[in-house]
Parts: C-alpha cells; structure tokens; sequence
C-alpha cells in the first residue's frame, strides 16, 4: 500500500479489562463510551441467542403439521417475546451502541456529549430486559399477544394475565433509553466534531446515526405515550382501546405503527452506515454519490413519518386512505434505491477484497433488495389483501431484519472487531459464518413467500396438512437449524479470536475514517492528538498529501 | 401434482385480478432483481482482486448524471406500479351504497358466526353461498380482532368490535373454499377456520330452507333424555337450538348442527365419534377455547350426542 | 457549554409529541360521549382558567428570574424564583381541588371515555409540573446558597426553558378541553 499512516505513540493502558484493573467495577461504574459501547454489544448478543432460541421453537413446532411439541399458549408467548427480542433487545441496542462505541472516534471527540446520560441509557436498556423477561417467572407467564400486542386483545378481559404489563413496563424503559441516546447523539455529532469535520464530511455511518437519532427522538413519544394509555387501561381501568367501554380498537393501531413504521427504519438506517462504510474501504474507492448517500437518507427519515397505515390496510380505512399510504410507502423506493445503486456503484471499477465484512456487505445488498420488492409489493393495497398477515409478510420483514439490519451487523462486527479488542477474527471460521448464514437464512425465509400465497396465516401453532405445506415447513425449518449452526460458529469465532486471534494493527482493512487512527483497542482518551480534517477520508489525505480529498466541484 | 392453494387457484374475479396483479408486480420485481444481481456477480468476477495487489483503483467520487437517471426510472416504475393498483381496487371494490349485506359476519375467539339477514338463516363456521354471484358480507366482531380471510376468493378484511367492514365476495365455481382468521385473536387463533360452501342456487336455496327448519325436539328414548340433558347442563348458556329455550349466542348456534362438516371451527371433523370426543373434553382437541369441559358422564354424553346427531 | 441547553430543547421537541399523541387521543374521542360525564356537563373553565392566569403568569417570573441573574441581582433571582414557585403551586392547586371535585361526583379515569382522556392528558401535564417545581425548588435552594455567580448558568436557562413548555403545553391543553367545549 502506498499509504502510510503515521504512529500513535503505543497505547500503555488499553481498554480496561475484567482481571486487571478494578475488574467488573470498572464496567458497571464506567461512563467510558468505549466500555459502554462494548458492553451494549455483549448484552445484545445474548439477548439474540435467547431470541434465535425462541425462534428455534416457533420453527420445531411448525416442522410438521398438527405438531404437538409445544402447546398454543407456549408458542404464542414465544413468537411475541422473539419478535419482542429481536427488535428492541437485539437490533435495536446493538446499533445503538455501535453508534455509541463509534461515533466520538469517527468525528475526533474524547467521549459523547453526556457519558453519564449514555451510561444511564445502557442501564435502562438491560432494566428493561429484565422487566419483560421477569415476566417468564411470573404465574401466567409472559406476554402472548404479539409484538405489536393489538387492542382490544392485549387489553382486560382478554388478557389476564401479568405478561402485557411487564412487557409494556420493558419496552417503555428501553423507549426512555432510546430517546436519551438520541439526543445524546445528536447533541455529540452536532457539537464536537473535530476541527475541520463539516457536516459535509461527516463519515456516513454518523449521518445515519444522526438521522435515526432524529428519528428517535420524536417516534419513541408517540409509543411511550401508547404505552402509558394501554397501562392506564390495564391498571387503572381506564377506557383508550377497549371498545365495549367507547375506547377504540383502530387507536391503538396508528399509535402503535406511527411509531412502528419509522422504527423499522430506525432498525435499517444505521445499518445502511455500517454498509457505506465497508464498502468503500474493501473496495478501494470513495463512496459514490456521498451527498445523495446522506441525503437520501435524510429523506427516507421525513417519508417514513408518512406511512404508518400500509400496515392497516386490512382494518378498513377506505379508499382514499388506503391509496394515499400505499403511493407514499412506494415513494419510499426511490431513496432507498439511490442508496443500493450508489453502493453498487462504489463497487464498480474498485479492487475489492472479499474479508468477511465485505462477504456480508455484498449479501446484505442482494437480501435487501429482495426485502425492499417484497416491501414494494405488500405496499400495493390488493398485494397486502392477498399476503397482509400471512407467512409472506414474515418473510418480508425477515428479509429486511435479517437480511438487512442483522448482515450489516455481522459486517460491523467483523469490520470493528480487531478496533474493539485489538485482535482479528479468524477469516476461516467468518467464511464458514458467512456460507451457513446465506445458505441457512434463504432456506429459511425464502419459501415463506410460498407459503403465505398459498394461503398460510402467520401466528398460529399449528396447520392443516394442505398439499406441501408440512414440507415447505419443514425446509423452513431445517434452514433455521442451519443458522443455529452458523450462530455457533459466530460465538465461536468470537470466544476464540478474543483469546488467540492474531494481533490486530491499528488500521487492518486500511481505512479512512478517525477510529483507524488510534490504536486498536483506543486508549481510554480515544486520542493523543486528532489528525487534521481536509476531507472525507482523514486518513487518505495523511497518506496522499498531494492528492487531498475534495476535488472541489466533482465531488457528489 | 396436488394443486396449489391460494393465489395459485382464483376462483372469483375478484381474485383473479388480485392474482394477474401480484404476478405483473412480481415480474417487475423480479426483472429489478435481476439487474442488480446481475451487476453484482459481474462486479465480483470482474473487480475482485487478491490481498497482494495494493496500488488503488481510480478514485471515482460519484456523477450527477447517473444519480438522476436512477431516481427516475424508480419514479417512472412506482409510476407504473401504483397505476395498477388503482386500477385493481376499482375491480375488486366498488363502493357500497346503502345496499344490505347478503352475510353479516360475525367473528368470535375462535369461530365464526354467519347471519344472512334476507332469509333469516343463522349458522356457524360454513358459509355457504350461492356460485357466480357477487356477494355483499359485512364483517363484525364481538370480542378481539379477527380477520376473515378465504385465500381462493378474495382479500381478506379485520374483523374489529366497533368499527363494521364490508367486503365484495363470490366464487366461480362450486366446492369447497378452505379460510381462516388471519388477525391474531388469542390463544386458538391457529383454529380458527373458515368453510366456504360454493352450491348452484338451487342448491344454496334448498340448504336455506332447510336451514329455516325448526327441529322437532324428541321428546322420548335416549335422544329425548339428550335433549332434557341440553337444557339442564348449562349447554343452554352458551347455545341456541331453534325450538327449545336454549338462545344464547356465546357459543355456536347447533340447530342443524349435523349438516355441518366440521366441529370446533375446524378442528374435527363432524362425525358421532368425534361430537362425542368433543363433549367429553373440547378443551383436548382445542386448547384454552372457550366452550369448557363439561365433566359429562359417559350415558350424558351418548345422550348429547343422540340429541344432536337428530338435528339435521 | 452550549451543550446543555441544545439536550434540553431536544429533550422538548421529544416531550412535545408525547403531549401531542394525549392530545389526539383526547380530540380522537371529543364528541363521543353519549351518555356520563363530559367537558360540558362536568367541567368549569372560568375557574380553571384563573388558575391557569398563575401559572402563564410564572412563566413571566421565571424569565425575570433568569434577568435577574444576568444582571447580578442575585436577590432578585431568589425572589423570582421564589414568586415562581408559589405560582405553579397554586395551579397545582387548583387541578387538585378540580380533580377531587370530579372524583366527589364519581367521575374518574375509569368512568367514560371522557374521564380516560381528561385524567390522562391533565395528569400527565400536572406531573410534568410537579417535576418543574421540584427542579426550581433545587434551583433556589441553589441559589440560596450561592451557587450561581452570573451573568449566566445552565442550570437556571434549562429549568426556565424546561418550565416554558409546560406553560405552552398547558395553553394548548387549556384550549382544546376547556374552550373548544365550551366557544
Ligand atoms: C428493517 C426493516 C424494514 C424495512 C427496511 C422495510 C422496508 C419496507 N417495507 Fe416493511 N416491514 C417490516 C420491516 C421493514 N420493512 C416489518 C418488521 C414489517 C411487519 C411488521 C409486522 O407486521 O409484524 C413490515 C411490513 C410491511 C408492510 C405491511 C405488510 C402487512 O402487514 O400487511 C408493508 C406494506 O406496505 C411494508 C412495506 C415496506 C416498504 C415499501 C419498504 C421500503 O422501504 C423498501 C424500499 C427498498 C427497495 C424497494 C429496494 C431497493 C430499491 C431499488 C433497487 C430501486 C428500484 C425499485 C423499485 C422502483 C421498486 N412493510
Ligand atoms: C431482527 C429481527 C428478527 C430476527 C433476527 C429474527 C430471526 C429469526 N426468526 Fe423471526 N420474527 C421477528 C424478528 C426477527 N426474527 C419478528 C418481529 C417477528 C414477528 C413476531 C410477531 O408476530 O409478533 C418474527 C416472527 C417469526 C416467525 C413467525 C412466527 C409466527 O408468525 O407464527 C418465524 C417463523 O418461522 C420466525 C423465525 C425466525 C428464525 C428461524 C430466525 C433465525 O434467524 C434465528 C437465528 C438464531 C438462532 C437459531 C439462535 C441460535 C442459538 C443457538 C443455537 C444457541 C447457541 C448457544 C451458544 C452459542 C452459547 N420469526
Ligand atoms: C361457557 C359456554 C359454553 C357452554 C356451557 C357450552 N358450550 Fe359448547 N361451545 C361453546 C363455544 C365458545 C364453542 C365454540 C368453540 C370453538 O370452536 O372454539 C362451542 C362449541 C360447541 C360445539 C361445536 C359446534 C361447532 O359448530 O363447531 C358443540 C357440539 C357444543 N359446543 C356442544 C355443547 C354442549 C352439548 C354443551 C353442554 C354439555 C355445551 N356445548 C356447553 C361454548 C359453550
Ligand atoms: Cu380470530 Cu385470529
Ligand atoms: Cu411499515
């Protein structure tokens, strides 16, 4: 490589670890962004091995029909505590602290805004976890109404049981967590940069962060407020969305997806930053279209506040309703689709090198694509007749969560892993991680699809033996047994690169953004001295002083 | 080969256009799909290299050009896309002026309940219907939301206490469509099914008339004592048999319950053995539904089953 | 540090929508009473509405709080602060004596739809008040003791911009169950 980046003085105390140092008190006690940060990451990985657990169940039942492995109440309280899990306790944390372990690096700052804001935030978030798991132990165990836990059904006297309180209880610590990381982050990103870092050079995994923190500040109200009545209901027998007391049913249901909308972006944009980052630096080329990139994204953000109903066009909202939501959640394609082809685009004509984290970064594209025209097709009102509640809409969204969000995620950790610890992860067992996942995933999902056209209601137990439903369930299931497999080798690969894996230098994938300048792992100031910012990649420009960054008007 | 379901056979018009616009969409997606797939696996022959070669490529930082050509083929294709869906909602659903449904359908945790006001008829989860006919059925629900979903006929719609929908539906062909509540509605959401019986008119009107029948209740002999057995035992609580004092309207109507093919919404099928499987305990062969154990004995339940198997 | 008060308008914006989403489900609902309690029926404007002349009126004293102390008076500062308490004490007051007025004729949160929306959209803005006086209460014990030299503090801008919203909030609440019932 021609660059060469000049030496941080060697870091004397690198991250503090649990035997040296004052042990587990250094981690609970700390408001290190870094700390925090990483222990966001640890907590949502156990949560998405209790939530892949759960999903695992849901999968053995239906592995055959008429399966008696489980009873109807077990399995209606696993699909909502996985859905549950895997949104507010496994993508949704994760990507946060992602933000929160990389988002002082990337603009040049010694920590967030407000450390102890951002440790109280964390806190809540396993707070929370605990509530809506507590509930396991409760009498009647946890919630079974679903994620998205619809009125009048989560409401007395339908659900008597302690689960929907503890799960509201759970989600609105997380929802109070989520709203102090957003602002958090919006006041770090807006107030310190480094020197020389405009908005306009800002990495653009920090302009996603910035949007979805936006994103979070204002959706999370409208659920913690849903959340706060549907308590009230349940506590105070007060009367929102028990209709046979003049409550209404469809209320809850824009509250629930004006909120629920804009979170499934707060779910992909992020993970839209981490693509945008690997890509360029495995491809040896800068973004393409990085304002149309950042913009776009700005305005996926403003569209997504728009569109809440696409998710009620069965509930009977009339025409005109239905027809307006539907045109705006197709609108949604346009920005998104500047995003895929610019990123294909950054591909085009570049040297790439196929590490792990690009594997998963070229997947993600192809699944998500996938998910955005599924996206697309349930957006047009008669589609949404057909497949709306059906085993094609749980494709779909797995397509979007897992295809999308979770692989961009398995890209991050790849990518910042040897940033994080200071060792690379076994390149070996991350391609054995990488094939299972792809191979396990479509197998799992894809003939969902399938199913749902033909006519399979999502949510229930068990199914009739109508012509190849048990076996396309059964692939279904065999491919989720795969992704079990693949999860093993992910924790594997983990445990052991922590223990042995090869020393990681400073900037392994050599890359451009601030955080490859300190050392791996940052020490506790992040940095001696921040480089000076010219462009859009710091680092570049260190290594090519005659060649800088912005070649003014070209640059888009 | 066994035929598919659901998309895979229309059987109204309604569902055919359905159908015909799925497939155009899927087409189209598939046809964007492609592109990009196509673009990716050139991009990884083509432009991968090995971890040796490090002099950089071309720095290309983007072109404003191509940046609009690929807003506005999106544009042009979601131009197209919702054209079509217009088009399709002006087939499938017309708008409804004051006329009276032709079914109200009532959804219950976990069956359904079927009202046709014209003629009077009241029965539980088989619809049936008379073939080649456009039908008005207004959709209710008296608990949780339900949605009533017949994947062959057409588009499925909630069921919501409070708030009535109507939906257009009718089936090309005689037989048997096969539906189920689609909106989770609690514990036996997964039982909650739905049969369409698809007849010639003058089938259906015979069914009706047949239906408008008030049973003679037995008054002697065994099915005499499951009759006096229905009224004692709190079965009339829940239950409504035409003739008899039994009226309520928590648990399905059972006055022709034999014509029925299935029991329990579709978990058995209607057979001597099977009601007598189901008094014994309905809570085995659906879980946490609502009609309870009724701790019956073993002459009460061969007498139930008397009594009900005569209510044709 | 700019930083403060940048969090604390955010945090605003954020509790904004909080208080637009009651709102909705207060109007969602205005005019589906059929029969029981309802703005109309059950509810005195006048009275509420004096009280509610305390609490702008604090709003006013809280931005002369914070002019006091950018001029260095620090006495002034500790009486306005003070006067500002007193203020949203006595709505405070007055929402409670309004509500035990309601409870003393059974209306309460559980009793219509009326009483779910007014109890919630009320007692969600007059908690957010209680918090407001708690935190001036912290400000002039502060203040008491001297801790804030001037022209300016964080401290003293937050809280007063934090004590602006619940003001806005309450004129918006105001209108939309006390006027719209009744003009
Ligand atoms: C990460 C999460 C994520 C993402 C990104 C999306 C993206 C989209 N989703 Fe999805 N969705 C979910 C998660 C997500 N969704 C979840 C969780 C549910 C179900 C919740 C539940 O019921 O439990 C759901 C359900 C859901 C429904 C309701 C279905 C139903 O219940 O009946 C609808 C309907 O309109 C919809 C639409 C869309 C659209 C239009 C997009 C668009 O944003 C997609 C845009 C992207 C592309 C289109 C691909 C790239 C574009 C191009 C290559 C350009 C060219 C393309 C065209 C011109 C078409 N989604
Ligand atoms: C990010 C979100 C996310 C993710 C990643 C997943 C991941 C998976 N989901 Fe999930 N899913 C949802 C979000 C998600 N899901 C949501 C929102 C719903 C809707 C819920 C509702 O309707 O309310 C849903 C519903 C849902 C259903 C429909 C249930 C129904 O409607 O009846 C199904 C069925 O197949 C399913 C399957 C799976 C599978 C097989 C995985 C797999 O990818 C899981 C893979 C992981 C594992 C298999 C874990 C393996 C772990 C081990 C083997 C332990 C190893 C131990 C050590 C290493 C120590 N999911
Ligand atoms: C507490 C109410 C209740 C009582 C008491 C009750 N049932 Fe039921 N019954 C129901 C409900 C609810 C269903 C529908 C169950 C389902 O499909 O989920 C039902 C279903 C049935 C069915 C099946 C009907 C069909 O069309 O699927 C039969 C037969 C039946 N009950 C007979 C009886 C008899 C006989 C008794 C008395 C010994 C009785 N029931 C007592 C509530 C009750
Ligand atoms: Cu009724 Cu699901
Ligand atoms: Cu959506």
């Amino acid at each position: 490589m021609s660059m060469k980046i000049p030496l941080v003085p060697e870091n004397l105390k690198p991250l503090p670890r649990l035997k040296e140092n004052e042990g587990m008190l250094s981690w609970v006690a700390s408001v290190d962004h870094k700390q925090i940060g990483i222990m966001y990451l640890i907590s949502t990985l156990v949560f998405f091995i209790i939530g892949g657990l759960e999903a695992l169940v849901i999968r053995i039942q239906l592995a055959q029909p008429e399966f008696d492995f489980i009873s109807p109440e077990v399995y209606n309280q696993m699909f909502t505590m996985h859905g549950t899990t895997m949104i507010f306790f496994v993508v949704m944390p994760f990507l946060i602290g992602l933000g929160v372990y990389l988002v002082p690096l990337m603009i040049g700052a010694r920590d967030m805004a407000f450390p102890r804001l951002n440790a109280l935030s964390f806190w809540l978030v396993i707070f929370g976890g605990i509530l809506l798991y507590y509930s396991f132990l409760t009498q009647s165990g946890p919630s079974e109404v679903g994620w998205f836990a619809y009125a009048p059904l989560s409401e007395k006297p339908f659900s008597l049981n302690k689960g929907p309180t503890y799960w509201a209880l759970g989600l609105l610590a997380t929802g109070i967590s989520s709203v102090a990381s957003g602002l958090n982050n919006i006041v770090t990103i807006l107030t310190m940069r480094a020197k020389g870092m405009t908005m306009r050079r800002l990495p653009l995994f920090v302009w996603m962060i910035l949007v979805t923190s936006f994103l979070l500040v204002f959706v999370i109200p409208i659920i913690a407020s849903a959340f706060a009545m549907m308590l009230l209901d349940r506590l105070l027998e007060a009367t929102f969305f028990t209709p046979a007391h003049g409550g209404s049913a469809i209320l809850w249901q824009h509250f629930f997806w004006g909120f629920g909308h804009p979170e499934v972006y707060i779910l992909v944009l992020p993970a839209f930053g981490i693509i945008s980052e690997v890509i360029p630096v495995f491809s040896r080329k800068p973004i393409f279209g990085y304002s149309f990139v950042a913009g776009s994204t700005v305005a996926i953000g403003l569209l997504s506040l728009g569109v809440w109903a696409h998710h009620m066009f069965a509930v009977g909202l009339g025409n005109v309703a239905n027809l307006y939501f539907s045109l705006a959640s197709m609108l949604i394609a346009i920005p998104t689709g500047v995003k895929v082809l610019n990123w294909v685009a950054t591909m085009w004509g570049g040297k790439i090198w196929f590490a792990t984290p690009m594997l998963f970064a070229t997947a993600f594209i192809i699944e998500f694509v996938i998910a955005g025209l599924t996206g697309v097709a349930v957006a047009s009102v008669p589609i949404d007749w057909v497949v709306t509640d059906s085993y094609f809409v749980v494709a779909h969204f797995h397509y979007a969560l897992f295809g999308g969000s979770l692989f961009a995620i398995f890209a991050g950790i790849y990518y910042w892993f040897p940033k994080m610890t200071g060792r690379m992860m076994s390149e070996t067992l991350g391609k054995w991680h990488f094939w299972l996942t792809v191979i396990g995933f479509n197998m799992t999902f894809f003939i969902q699809h399938f199913l749902g056209v033909m006519g399979m209601p999502r949510r229930t137990y068990t199914y009739h033996d109508f012509p190849y439903w048990g076996s396309m369930n059964l692939i279904s299931t065999i491919g989720a047994i795969i992704l079990a497999l693949s999860v093993i080798v992910f924790a594997w690969n983990i445990r052991r690169s922590l223990k042995h894996g090869e020393k990681a230098p400073d900037n392994p994938w050599n890359a451009w953004t601030l955080e490859w300048y300190t050392t791996s792992p940052p020490a506790v100031h992040n940095f001696d001295l921040v480089p000076p910012v010219r462009g859009r990649r710091p680092l570049w420009d260190l290594a090519h002083p005659d060649q800088l960054d912005e070649p003014n008007s070209k640059v888009v | 080969m066994e035929k598919l379901g659901g998309i895979f056979n229309p059987s109204s018009p309604e569902m055919e256009a359905m159908a015909d616009l799925t497939y155009y969409v899927i087409a189209i997606s598939i046809g964007i799909l492609a592109i990009i797939v196509v673009a990716v696996a050139y991009i990884i022959i083509r432009y991968r290299k090995g971890s040796k070669d490090s002099s950089e490529p071309y720095q290309n930082f983007g072109d404003l050009r191509l940046e609009i050509v690929w807003t506005l083929i999106p544009v042009a294709i979601i131009a197209v896309l919702f054209q079509l869906t217009c088009s399709t909602m002006k087939t499938i659903d017309p708008p409804i002026g004051n006329e009276e449904p032709d079914i109200v359908v009532i959804g219950h945790q976990w069956w359904w309940e079927f009202y046709y006001p014209k003629s009077g008829v009241l029965t539980a989860n088989e619809m049936h219907i008379p073939v080649g006919k456009k039908l008005l059925l207004r959709i209710e629900s008296i608990d949780v939301i339900h949605d009533f979903w017949v994947p062959e006929l057409g588009p499925k719609i909630d069921a919501i206490p409070g708030h009535t929908n109507h939906l257009w539906m009718g089936a090309s062909e005689p037989g048997v469509y096969l539906g189920a509540c689609a909106e989770f509605c609690g514990t036996q959401h997964a039982n909650m099914r739905i049969r369409v019986i698809a007849e010639t008119e003058e089938e259906f009107n015979e069914w009706q008339k047949q239906e408008l029948v008030v049973p003679r209740t037995p008054r002697s002999g065994i099915a005499g004592k499951g009759a006096e057995l229905f009224q004692t035992k709190a079965c009339m609580n829940c239950h409504t048999i035409k003739g008899t004092p039994a009226a309520a309207r928590i648990g399905p109507d059972l006055t022709h319950l034999n014509k029925r093919q299935t029991i329990g919404a579709g978990v058995l099928t209607n057979s001597p053995e099977n009601l007598t499987k189901w008094l014994y305990n309905p809570q085995k062969y659906k879980q946490g539904s609502l009609m309870p154990n009724m701790k019956l004995s073993d002459s009460e339940v061969e007498a139930i089953v008397a009594y009900l198997e005569g209510l044709k | 540090m700019a930083n403060n008060k940048m969090l604390v308008g955010f945090f605003v914006a954020s509790e904004s929508i909080f208080f637009v989403m009651l709102i909705l489900a207060y109007v969602n609902f205005h005019g589906t009473v059929t029969d029981g309690p309802t703005a109309v029926n059950s509810l005195d404007p006048l009275r509420t509405g004096i009280f509610s002349l305390f609490l702008l009126a604090s709003s006013f004293t809280v931005w002369l709080a914070g002019r006091s102390l950018s001029t260095k008076n620090h006495f002034m500062l500790k009486i306005w602060l003070f006067v500002t308490i007193i203020l949203g004490a006595l709505f405070i007051y007055g929402q409670a004596t309004e509500w035990f007025g309601l409870f003393a004729q059974n209306i309460t949160i559980s009793r219509n739809v009326f009483g779910t929306t007014f109890f919630t959209l009320t007692g969600f803005h007059g908690f957010h008040v209680c918090v407001g006086l708690l935190m001036l209460s912290i400000l002039l014990v502060l203040a008491m003791f001297g801790d804030f030299k001037g022209p300016k503090s964080d401290g003293v801008e937050c809280v007063s911009i934090y004590w602006h919203f619940v003001d806005g909030v309450w004129i918006v609440v105001y209108s939309v169950i006390y006027l719209w019932a009744f003009f």
